[in-house]
């Protein structure tokens, strides 16, 4: 099965459903360095998509676009309908639109964890605090740590921390999710429960973007994996072709040193 | 690209936004009205300044450097200054002379303190605390004024007491008349203190002094070039060889003999005087245009140096702010010494040393000009100091170097208040050091002098050495408080000149100018050192 | 420029580390009999032995050469003891006297409050308090012994003289020293006779009795706990605190502290009306206002309320300087016509029509239009401020800043929309802010029935402690906007406040004072004039905020990147990123240099005896040296004002200390 193939195939099984994320040659330089080199996919919705590739090939610095945390240089980029531009409303909507969840979590030290949650659906959603609070101690109950409300992040294990973070994007009632390596910075045997979290979340229908290393993770739950090269989208399929019958060298190598 | 990601494409056709929704016009917007807004302030106040001077018929304008501003000083390179200038520059040069003594000073002490403040002798380490405590918490300000008015309440200066046999009885001179004898200062009267201040004795350099410089410059190559041979063996047998110790033997041999055989090099000064008469031939402009071209080109290739050097594979780094600003300085600096070498120079040297003599007649005459002879001074002499009775009353005379009461007031404030603070930071910076690296160094067998000296102290004084330049920084201001006890310095000089003169405005530049310049140098030293000991990292 | 001179490593707080470890290590470790611990810190080596024995030589040679000056018959304390209300309030009016009590009333509520709310820390182990008794009761002893023997005085107590050889004189009926045989002394070589060592020990009974006193109770916990574990049992502090302030108010009961009043004619002293007889009466009911307070704050500690209580003294703490400030030198005339027809009208309209558009601004559903109507009322503003420089449309000034601050307001406004209860706390910020300003404006333009005989303000150790904490209220928030616009992403604004913070660096605040006192008022327009109090504390605030913006900078700098890109991902503006995430954290890190940065204000404030404030060290350097009866008696004064900075910074240095280590266990 030749890529064209996979990809038709993959397109023909969410032909169905509408476009939430589209990338259209995005360009974007550090200095004189390019770290993406016209990156263009298209991401519907309902679809986990898992991004793999060696470091310094630009995942980070895609997903990180598609919230303009970076902001791209050349191309376009359109999520959910509204082009990302210097128009300070449209990044306000997709702001609050797309959750985000960091490799090194990100909680605010200085909150506890349900000032943490509560924090943007109060101020950016204009929620009441009392619903605020009551949505948040629901979206603890489902990652698992309702008992930990009243403390402080520092207190937590880094597991805790980043159901916490999930928790948070989550409050926000993101129609997309965004994983920048989110088990990277845990101890072995934390990885499982913050896994476990996202994988009840794609079942659950959520349209999400996972930059890991977890193969096991892309195996399973992903749609579709994208790997990608020095800024560049390499090889796009589904996992079993990805992982079973690879067509360029480069994936081929990546598996080598990798599995 | 599929049809449908076609369609979402065409339809979020990207309109450019309404200006006040865009976030870089925004951005922008913001800062050119808030800097605006700022101009015009500083503007307004400007005009308002220039409108009130003019109401109240004062003339602005720096001529009051150049006319005798009819004052006299005390205790500063030139009493009577003959004009505002020079007056000034009087100042200045004393506040540079409280400042860099009190650095050297307070930098010894204070690690004295700081060392003793670490001490395991519970006796040593708490009589440190103490001082440091003492001295850290109560206002510089209150320190100098309670050392001027213990000072002040010395005995006279010039008393003398009467003379008594051992029974008791007054001595008699051969006329029958009371012996008085003046009261000595201690150590044989080589230092007085009394209410007119401080007298040391002046070191001074004697006739013999450059030429035994010399002397000490071939011992400094000889010595060096030993400590280079000493430091080869050391490093390929392994042995101890002090190629430091090596070196310095090598320079006080050299400086003994040359003590004693010093005016053979009487004939240096010679050559000296042939070079001034040659550069005498050159036309002074030709000088200026030399001068002028050298310091231009020294700005512009130390911004191109610079400039490589922020230069990484990926094209040029992203400068910082003190980047800019240090190149910016740079440009500034050359531009006022070309301006400096162009408009001032025929005059400008001897108005900076009074002599009216550039470098190379002065070097001649420090040389001798040929006057060699074996009976000659001795390099360095001293003067002890000495009473001078003008009218009624007793002043230290010019033998001795001379504290005002003031000066020395403001002197020992700001040495130990200075020194104090310093002594909190040696110690912070010997405490930053990680435990990890003492049982490191211990692990590896290190003594523990090696251990202090290749490990310990290295690494504290590359943390202390910011801070370390923020207190020289604070000194440096802090010398502006002698103005509370009648000691010259540029603040006291400037206040005299604006009181007289109403130059008010003007002498707050030359202030601003002053001690922004003196700040910057220091941060360059202090950030010289900074980058030679910065640890290299990823 | 000062970026050079940055480096990562907090040298203060490794310090304050190793003092607390010094501290906090030592109760856990038994402690080691005499001997062993002198053979351990004091004789280890031969090195060591010398440098203690020479050390100990110099230190009580040292104390020994204080000692003789306290007690010295040369040394006129009474320069202090009778010039302390000179000292503290300048000549302040004795009618008026009550404001001062009251203001101190008010700060002793406040503090006992504080207190009795603060959360109870471990406390004074017995273990230091039986060191602390041991180590004064022997500095005591010690300073007993040492001390040379005081003068000899005959029976009229003048001081008794001998001649050169040492023969004693004797006074004669004119009161002139003669031989006792009548012969005339000698006019030369006179000594004053001192006790001898025995009668100067018997004469000293009062300092034996507290010296030994403290070393038996010392000893007394030392020895009666035994073991060494419950030498670490903690009592409470703040009693003991309490205990000692009462011990000192106390005085004012038994000792004179003297008077000099401040007459028409200049000072005059009066021995015999004692301070004391009419400062012992107020200084009680503080003192006693103070405990009740305490007992008080003690309480409402223990109820669920403890935490509104704890913000609303907080707040007051803020608004007494302001108040005390008023109260005390301010006796308003208000006219209270133009109060009624001008000034309620005015804070009417600003508080219920600012209130309303706030209101309306933190509208969730308003849109754009939000920020078109900030932007209209900035333009208002500065458009009045403008016209205020070129003389158009005359208007009080207070108008003039209400707009603006509602300007501003407004400008935030949509940064904290929300539900309803959110907009109702916006609002009565608003009107709580609003009220206060106007009060105080209205204050300060009413002319003062209080009358001072130095320009617009007592002098005195009132004026450093007012400077500092003005300095302090006002320099803050300048501060941690420039350390902001220091750490923008926008260039200009970087631009703008580096020239600043660095220009005000870059000069000796003396310079700056000089500026401010003789300078400014060339840059003000007609009519317009800064008074020598308001000129200094302006340029207080203006050098202070430098210094405190690099601090707050040191904080903002610490904190990572992460925190600014997760507040950005949930959508934050930039303004309740900043509010929410950025200075909370920031603010915490700065505390310990920010404390250190008061510490340094409240020493400068020294400064201002240069610039013609006469301030405590004013007094000391030149008023009290000018009284006839202490003609140029300088270092009591200079010595006691030592004494009362010392204790200012170093019980403020101790605070930051216990601060930094809370903070260090409070790292979440």
């Amino acid at each position: 099965m030749s890529i064209n193939d996979a990809t038709t195939a993959v397109n023909a099984e969410l032909a169905g459903r509408d476009d939430i994320i589209v990338c259209d040659g995005v360009d974007k330089w550090y200095g004189d360095f390019q770290a993406l080199k016209g990156v263009t996919a298209t991401i519907k919705e309902r679809e986990v998509v898992v991004v793999l590739g060696p470091s310094g090939s630009g995942k980070s610095t895609w997903i990180r676009c598609i919230n303009r945390l970076e902001q791209h240089q050349g191309g376009r980029i359109i999520v959910d309908g509204v082009e990302l531009t210097n128009d300070t409303r449209n990044i306000e909507k997709i702001r609050s639109e797309v959750g985000m969840v960091f490799q090194s979590f990100n909680l605010f030290p200085h909150l506890t964890v349900i000032d943490n949650i509560t924090l943007a659906p109060i101020w950016v959603r204009k929620r009441p605090r009392g619903e605020a609070e009551q949505t948040a101690r629901e979206l603890l109950e489902r990652v698992g740590i309702p008992e930990q409300a009243d403390k402080f992040p520092g207190q937590l294990s880094g597991g805790q921390q980043q159901r916490v973070a999930i928790a948070r994007a989550l409050a926000m009632e993101p129609r997309i999710m965004l994983f920048d390596e989110p088990t990277s910075a845990l101890d072995p045997e934390m990885i499982k429960e913050v896994l476990d979290v996202m994988k009840e979340l794609a079942n659950s229908g959520m349209t999400m973007m996972v930059v890991t290393h977890e193969m096991g993770f892309a195996r399973e739950v992903a749609d579709r994996i994208i790997f990608m090269e020095s800024g560049e989208i390499v090889e796009v399929g589904t996992p079993e072709h990805f992982f079973t019958n690879p067509t360029e060298d480069r994936t081929k190598l990546f598996l080598s040193q990798i599995l | 690209m599929s049809d449908t990601a076609q369609q979402s494409l065409v339809a979020a056709a990207s309109a450019r936004p309404p200006f006040y929704r865009d976030a870089v016009v925004v951005k922008w917007l913001a800062q050119v009205v808030t800097l605006l807004l700022v101009l015009f302030a500083l503007f307004f106040l400007a005009s308002q300044a220039g409108d009130n001077l003019t109401a109240k018929g004062i003339k602005t304008g720096y001529d009051f450097l150049e006319v005798d501003p009819g004052i006299n000083l005390t205790g500063t390179i030139d009493n009577e200054p003959d004009t505002g200038g020079r007056a000034l520059w009087a100042g200045a040069v004393n506040t540079l002379r409280l400042s860099i003594g009190g650095i050297f000073i307070a930098t010894l002490l204070g690690i004295l303190v700081g060392v003793a403040r670490l001490s395991s002798n519970w006796m040593v380490s708490k009589i440190a605390s103490v001082f440091i405590e003492y001295m850290r918490n109560i206002p510089l300000l209150v320190h100098i004024i309670l050392f001027f008015a213990i000072l002040q309440s010395l005995d006279k200066f010039g008393d003398t007491e009467q003379v008594f046999n051992d029974d008791g009885s007054p001595a008699l001179d051969a006329e029958g008349a009371e012996v008085f004898e003046a009261v000595q200062g201690p150590i044989n009267g080589w230092l007085h203190v009394s209410n007119k201040g401080v007298s040391f004795p002046r070191v001074f350099p004697a006739d013999g002094f450059y030429q035994w410089l010399v002397f000490i410059l071939i011992g400094a190559l000889i010595g060096n070039f030993v400590r280079k041979r000493r430091q080869a063996v050391q490093d390929s047998t392994g042995a101890e060889t002090y190629p430091n110790g090596s070196m310095l033997g090598v320079i006080a041999v050299f400086g003994v003999i040359g003590w004693f055989l010093h005016p053979i090099f009487g004939w240096v000064g010679g050559i000296f005087g042939a070079i001034a008469e040659l550069v005498d031939a050159i036309p002074p402009s030709l000088v200026q245009v030399v001068l002028t071209v050298l310091a231009v080109g020294f700005a512009i290739n130390w911004i191109r140096r610079f400039l490589d050097s922020r230069r990484t594979p990926a094209g040029l780094a992203k400068l910082t702010d003190d980047d800019w600003f240090r190149m910016i300085f740079a440009g500034v600096g050359a531009m006022i010494a070309a301006l400096f070498i162009w408009v001032i120079w025929p005059g400008g040297s001897s108005w900076l040393v009074n002599s009216g003599r550039d470098f190379f007649e002065v070097a001649a005459d420090k040389f001798g000009d040929g006057r060699g002879s074996w009976t000659e001074d001795p390099p360095i002499d001293a003067m002890r100091p000495d009473i001078e009775q003008r009218g009624r009353f007793a002043n230290p005379g010019p033998a001795g170097l001379n504290f005002s009461t003031g000066f020395a007031a403001v002197f020992f404030g700001i040495v130990l208040y200075t020194a104090a603070f310093i002594a909190e930071i040696v110690r912070g910076g010997i405490l930053a050091v990680p435990k990890g690296q003492t049982e490191a160094a211990q692990a590896i067998g290190l003594r523990r002098s090696t251990m202090l000296r290749r490990v310990i102290l290295p690494q504290a004084f590359r943390v202390s050495l910011p801070p370390l330049g923020n207190q020289y920084l604070n000194l440096t201001k802090n010398t502006s408080l002698a103005i509370a006890v009648g000691a010259t310095d540029l603040v006291q000089v400037g206040q005299t000149i604006f009181n007289q003169s109403g130059k008010s405005l003007e002498v707050f530049s030359i202030w601003m100018l002053f001690y922004l310049a003196c700040s910057l140098t220091i941060s360059v030293v202090v950030n010289f050192f900074n980058v030679r000991l910065a640890i290299v990292e990823r | 420029m000062s970026d050079l001179l940055k480096s990562d490593v907090d040298l203060e707080a490794i310090i304050a580390q190793a003092d607390e470890d010094e501290i906090t290590l030592r109760p856990d470790e038994p402690s080691l009999p005499p001997g062993e611990w002198m053979r351990k810190n004091l004789f280890s080596t031969p090195f060591n032995s010398v440098l203690t024995i020479v050390f100990a030589l110099g230190a009580l040679w040292a104390y020994r050469a204080i000692l003789n000056f306290i007690f010295s018959e040369n040394t006129q304390w009474d320069a202090v003891r009778v010039n302390l209300r000179l000292m503290f309030t300048q000549a302040y009016p004795d009618e008026n006297y009550t404001r001062v009590w009251v203001s101190l009333a008010i700060v002793a509520v406040l503090a006992g409050l504080s207190l009795g709310l603060s959360k109870v820390g471990r406390g004074l182990s017995l273990k230091k308090i039986a060191t602390w008794c041991f180590g004064w009761g022997g500095l005591i002893v010690l300073g007993v012994l040492l001390r040379e023997p005081s003068v000899k005085t005959d029976a009229s107590g003048e001081s008794v003289f001998a001649d050169a050889n040492g023969v004693e004189l004797v006074r004669d009926d004119l009161g002139s020293l003669a031989y006792a045989n009548g012969d005339p002394a000698p006019s030369q070589g006179l000594e004053l006779i001192r006790e001898s060592f025995g009668s100067a020990m018997g004469n000293r009974t009062g300092w034996w009795i507290i010296g030994l006193l403290l070393l038996a109770v010392g000893a007394a916990i030392w020895f009666g706990l035994g073991d060494f574990r419950r030498r670490n049992t903690f009592v409470p502090a703040i009693p003991f605190g309490l205990a000692g302030v009462g011990l000192l108010v106390s005085t004012t009961w038994w000792y004179g502290w003297g008077n000099y009043t401040f007459s028409e004619e200049g000072f005059t002293y009066e021995p015999g009306e004692l301070v004391a007889s009419s400062t012992r009466n107020p200084w009680t009911v503080v003192f006693l206002v103070l405990v009740g307070a305490y007992i008080v704050g003690r309480a409402i500690q223990r109820t669920e309320r403890a935490g509104t209580v704890r913000a609303i003294t907080n707040l007051s703490w803020l608004l007494a300087p302001f108040v005390t400030f008023w109260a005390v030198l301010r006796g308003p005339v208000l006219d209270w016509g133009y109060v009624a027809s001008v000034d309620i009208p005015l804070y009417l309209l600003f508080a219920v029509g600012g209130g309303l558009i706030l209101w309306m601004l933190t509208n969730p559903h308003i849109g754009e239009a939000g920020r078109i109507i900030a932007v209209v009322i900035l333009a208002i503003a500065a458009f009045t401020w403008i016209s205020a420089f070129f003389g158009w449309f005359g208007m009080l000034q207070k108008i003039r800043l209400s707009i603006l601050f509602l300007g501003l307001a407004a400008l935030l406004a949509p940064n904290f929309k929300g539900d309803a209860k959110q907009r109702m706390k916006l609002i009565y910020g608003w009107l709580g802010f609003i009220t206060i300003f106007h009060v105080m404006v209205t204050l300060i333009n009413t002319p003062s029935s209080i009358e001072v005989p130095t320009e617009d303000f007592a002098g005195g150790f009132m004026v450093s402690i007012y400077v500092s904490i003005f300095t302090m209220i006002f320099s803050f928030p300048l501060g941690v906007m420039l350390a902001l616009a220091r750490t923008s992403r926008l260039p200009l604004f970087r631009v703008m406040s580096t020239v600043y913070i660095e220009s005000f660096r870059g000069v000796p605040l003396i310079t700056m004072l000089f500026f401010f006192t003789v300078f400014v008022n060339l840059f003000l327009p007609e009519g317009m004039e800064l008074s020598l109090f308001a000129a200094v504390v302006v340029a207080f605030v203006l050098f202070s905020a430098a210094y405190l913006a690099e601090n707050v900078r040191g904080g903002l700098q610490a904190i990572r990147r992460g925190q600014y890109e997760a507040s950005d991902a949930l959508g934050l503006t930039t303004v309740q990123r900043t509010a929410f995430i950025v200075l909370p954290q920031g603010l915490r890190v700065s505390i310990p240099p920010l404390v250190g940065q008061v510490i340094a204000t409240f020493k400068e404030t020294s400064l201002l005896a240069i610039v013609g404030v006469f301030d405590f060290l004013r007094m000391a350097r030149d008023v009290i040296p000018a009284q006839t009866e202490f003609l140029g008696v300088r270092k009591p004064g200079l010595l006691f004002i030592c004494v009362v900075y010392f204790v200012g910074a170093y019980a403020m240095s101790k605070y930051s200390q216990r601060l930094e280590k809370q903070l260090g266990v409070g790292e979440r």
